[in-house]
Parts: structure tokens; sequence; C-alpha cells
């Protein structure tokens, strides 16, 4: 392994910086300025650097104690093991699928942008034919990351962090003068703020990447915290800097139309002119191509870990013959960013993505105060200050900025928050299946089942005379009667086993 | 023995294309395809309750309808 340590801090930086750095800028601050918080949007970006920053301290302890490849799924591993761990895999794998999709459609978006500068006509034609493109560029990305084919982060980041330079740089002209950039003290604008801060949350959150590449870093002990602190502050400052000249050049009340182009490009077009819409719309093309390639490269590797463990099918590690990769986990998880990124929902997106993410925040701040519990003795080059109270207000935090969109009455966060936690619900149901080997506890989960689809069958039946149209009463009946019948069934085969 | 066996595959199997269709019109009743919400006269902001109650729907049915799909294949 020694060998493999070629990175020193400076490429541990970039290597952050490539993760966090990307499409989110794009689309987020658009929602965050326009839709929910306006200018007061700048203090939410800085507050969500303190939360990244708080959770990158036991993000710095960990992964200087346990250097090795799997970042968040190895933490919980060696602090919790079993269904912990199994939770967090896929609940990144959740946030990868989310991410990625949302990449799609901001892909997307920035490419009408870019031909709304030359071709109006072109544009509403990119603009009618949304899914085929996103299903198009997804399948090229499949094609090519089944290939093998490499990223070229550093370049991107150096590209990215240029654009960003020239734009602060142009806006010196300008008299930038954005009001209310700090929340008012009152219930309902303290909420939009926090609602406002769990919605920008993403933009943070690729910096982890250099967690999960800290096997290639030397020196991890030191080095891998250090990188951390430095990226944390920088994307801060970048960010906040875009951010303000953004809002100090576009109003917060102008009048907008469908097919307008985003907050950023429009402040680049306000500020550079067409050549900063161009270049603002090709990084935002290259941003998002790179993160539906990145997200579906981690998907891989996830569901190809996990399949390793034995959580899921053996049939996800399947390594391509001709490329040595894993094809049938590239193609599974690419379906499900084919069938996010054509449904267009942007917020429930944004929501869905920050959920697992600030999940597995969560769980990463836990696995620090059980590891200092269960491993006191375990070496650790650096040590989360001000422990326990650091990964427990990460923990807080993470959980709460989940809680402020739905206390919003976000009808796209309450959806994604019940999806999300649908499929928590069969990721717990599946690892039962796939790891509790016992008989007598399936038969205990089989007859549980067959109660609550007895239960519905049931409750369908007495409720649909009430609630169904008279169009859709048979099947109603139907569908509650077979529920009754395969409930029983479930219970009849299972309930004398048991004793 | 026998009769309850095909019972079981007849009901798993049914029970199990239930619990995907009801997913799939999670799905299309949430993004409105198809203009579903008007169909079935909708209000937006009881379509993340639906979502839930037809997701959770699908799910148990899907996993009781595997187990009576188990029954009968083994």
């Amino acid at each position: 392994m020694a060998n493999k340590r070629k990175l020193g801090l400076f490429s541990a930086v970039i290597m952050g910086l490539g993760g966090a750095i990307g499409f989110e800028i794009f689309v987020l601050l658009n929602y965050a300025y326009f839709d929910l918080a306006g200018p007061s949007m700048i203090s939410a970006l800085l507050f969500c650097g303190i939360i990244n920053l708080v959770t990158m301290l036991s993000y710095s302890e960990l992964s200087a104690a346990l250097p090795e490849v799997g970042g968040e799924y190895t933490y919980t591993k060696v602090a919790f093991g079993g269904i912990i761990s199994f939770m967090a895999g896929c609940l990144r794998w959740l946030a990868s699928v989310f991410v990625g999709a949302l990449a799609a459609v901001v892909f997307v978006d920035q490419l009408g942008v870019l031909f709304s500068v030359f071709a109006p006509s072109i544009q509403d034609l990119v603009l009618a034919n949304v899914s085929v493109l996103i299903i198009g560029l997804v399948v090229i990305l499949i094609v090519l990351a089944i290939r093998g084919a490499k990223e070229a982060t550093t370049l991107i980041v150096a590209a990215f962090l240029a654009i960003f330079i020239i734009f602060l740089f142009t806006s010196i002209g300008y008299t930038l003068t954005p009001q209310n950039i700090v929340p008012e003290v009152s219930p309902n604008s303290l909420i939009v703020f926090f609602a406002t801060t769990a919605y920008i949350f993403p933009m943070f959150v690729g910096m982890r990447a250099l967690v999960a590449g800290a096997p290639q870093i030397k020196n991890p002990g030191k080095n891998v915290p250090r990188a951390l602190m430095i990226t944390t502050i920088l994307l801060t400052v970048v960010y906040f800097g875009v951010a303000y000249v953004a809002v100090g050049v576009v109003p917060f009340d102008m009048l907008r139309t469908a097919g307008d182009p985003p907050l950023l490009n429009l402040a680049a077009s306000i500020i550079m002119g067409p050549v900063g819409a161009i270049l603002f719309a090709l990084a935002g093309i290259i941003a998002s191509v790179s993160s539906v390639g990145t997200a579906m490269s981690v998907q891989s590797s996830i569901l190809g870990g996990m399949s390793r463990d034995g959580y899921l099918p053996n049939v996800l590690q399947k390594i391509h013959k001709r490329f040595g990769t894993r094809y049938v986990a590239i193609i599974a998880s690419s379906l499900f960013v084919i069938f996010f990124g054509t449904s267009g929902a942007v917020e429930f997106l944004v929501y869905a993505a920050s959920f697992g993410s600030l999940l597995v925040f969560a769980l990463v701040n836990l696995s620090l105060i059980q590891l200092r519990r269960k491993m006191p003795r375990l070496d650790r080059p650096f040590k989360a200050p001000l422990y326990p109270l650091t990964p427990l207000a990460g923990i807080v935090m993470s959980v709460l900025l989940l809680t402020f969109p739905v206390i919003l009455r976000d009808v796209n966060a309450e959806s994604a928050l019940f999806s999300s936690l649908g499929m928590v619900a069969i990721v717990l149901v599946t690892y039962y299946l796939r790891m509790v080997k016992r008989e007598i506890d399936f038969n205990r989960l089989r007859v549980a089942v067959g109660g609550i689809c007895f239960g519905a069958g049931i409750t369908l039946i007495v409720l649909t005379p009430i609630i169904a149209p008279l169009s859709l009463f048979s099947i109603m009946i139907l569908v509650g009667l077979v529920s009754i019948i395969a409930g029983m069934l479930n219970i009849v085969a299972s309930a004398r086993k048991i004793d | 023995m026998e009769k309850r066996r095909i019972l079981s595959a007849i009901f798993g199997i049914a029970q199990g294309i239930i619990g995907v269709l009801s997913g799939v019109l999670a799905v299309l009743l949430f993004l409105n395809i198809l203009e579903l919400q008007t169909v079935f006269n909708a209000p937006p902001e009881l379509l993340p309750l639906y979502l839930l109650i037809l997701g959770l729907f699908s799910i148990f049915s899907v996993i009781s309808g595997f187990f009576l799909i188990r029954e009968w294949r083994v």
C-alpha cells in the first residue's frame, strides 16, 4: 500500500475541490435565491460552510485513524458493523443516484442556456426534448464508464477556479449593494433560512471525495485533516464571493419566465456580456457531465463493495472481460439516474440528494463517538477538538436541517422525505432478508408482513364504498381481496413454525 | 399441500403485480404523467401522503408476494 501513496497536500486539496466544485452551484444558488431565501441565502452559504467544517473534523479524525478504501462505509463498519454500515452504504448510493439525476437535468438546462446566446430556436428544441437528451447523455456515459474512461478532475477544477476568479475580478467595476443578506429574526424567515441551508448543502458534500482518496495520500494522518480544513475554507470563500456578486447584480424581484437562465448565468451575462454567458454555460455543461460520470462510478463502486460483503446479489460484481469494469453495477445504477433525471422534478431531487448526504454525515459523527468508546487505544494522528461537542453538534445540525424544508410544508421536500424513508424501509427489509438466516426470524417476519397485508386489505375494502369513485370500485375491492387472501396464506404458512 | 402451493403461486404473482403497479401509479401520480392528478382529482398538498400510502402498500405487497412465490418455488 505504501508505494501507492504518491499525492501531497496540494493534490489532496485539489481532490477535495474537484469533488465539491461542480454543477450544484448553478442549480442550487438559483433555487435558493429566487424561490427560497432571497439575498439572505449568502448567509445560509456561510452557515453551510460552518456545518461542513464541524463534520469535516469528524471525517478528519476517522480518515486519519482508518485511512483505508471505503470512506463512510468503512468508518461505520468498524464502529458498528452490520446494519449501520449497510445503511450508510445505501444512503451514500441513494444520494449519489439523486445527485447524478440532478446533474443530468442541469446538463440539459445549461445546454439550453448555451444555445439561447446564439441560436434561440435550438434552445426551444433542447427544452422540448429534455428526456431524450438525458437518456442520450447517460447512455454515452455508460459506454465510457464500462470502457473505464478516466476523468480530468484537476483540469476541470483549474478551469472552474479560473472562471470564478475572472468573474469576481470583472465585477470590481460594479457597485454591488445586495440588500438583506442577513435573515430577519422571525420564526418564518429563520425556518426559510435553515431550509435554504439544507437545500444548498450538496454544494459542499462532494469534498468528501478527499476522504475516499485518502489511501493515495502521503502521510494521511497530517495531510488529510489539513486538506479537509483548507478545502472547506477555500470553498466557503469562493462560494461566498460568487454568490455575493451574483446577488449584487441580479435584482431579487426581477420578473422571470420559463427558459430564463439560472442566477449564475444571468449574473455572468450581465457582468461579462455574451462571452460570460457562453463561458458559464460551457462550465455548467462540463461540470454536469463530469458529475453524472462521477455519480455513476461512485454508485457502481458502492454496489460492487456491498455485493462483495454479501449484502447484495453477486451479479453486481461481474467484471467486463475486456475493460475490467463492473458493467452490471454501472448499468443498474444508470437506470435509476435515467428514471429520476427524466422526471425533471428539480426541487424533489435537490432535497432527496441532501437527505442521503445529511444522514450519512450524522452516521459518520455517530461512528466517531462509538469508536472513541469502543477502541480508545486506536492510533489517532488527528483528534477532533472539543469532543464530544463537535460530533454531537454535527449530528444535531444534520438531523435538524432535514426537518426544516418539511416544516416549511414544501410539497417536494415532503415527497422526497417520504420516498427516501420508503427506500430506507426497503433497505432494512433487504438487510433482514439477506443477513438473518435463522428460520424462526424469517417466519416472524413473514407473519408480520402477512398481518400488514391482511389489515391493509380489510381497510381497503371498508374504505372503498366511502372514498372510491364508481369506476375504480371493482378494482379496489379485487386488490383488497387479493391482499387479504395473500396475507392469510403468509400467516397460516409461518405461524405454526414459530413455536 | 399441492393445492396450497398453487394458491400461493396465484396469489403471490397477483400480489407482486399489484405491488409493482401501485409503485408505478405512485410515481405517475406524483409526476402528473398522463394528467393523473386531474384524473384522480388529487389536491397537490395531499400528494406526499398519497405517495407514502401507495409506496408502503407497494413495498409490502411485493414482499408478501415474494414470500408466497418463494413457497411455491421451494
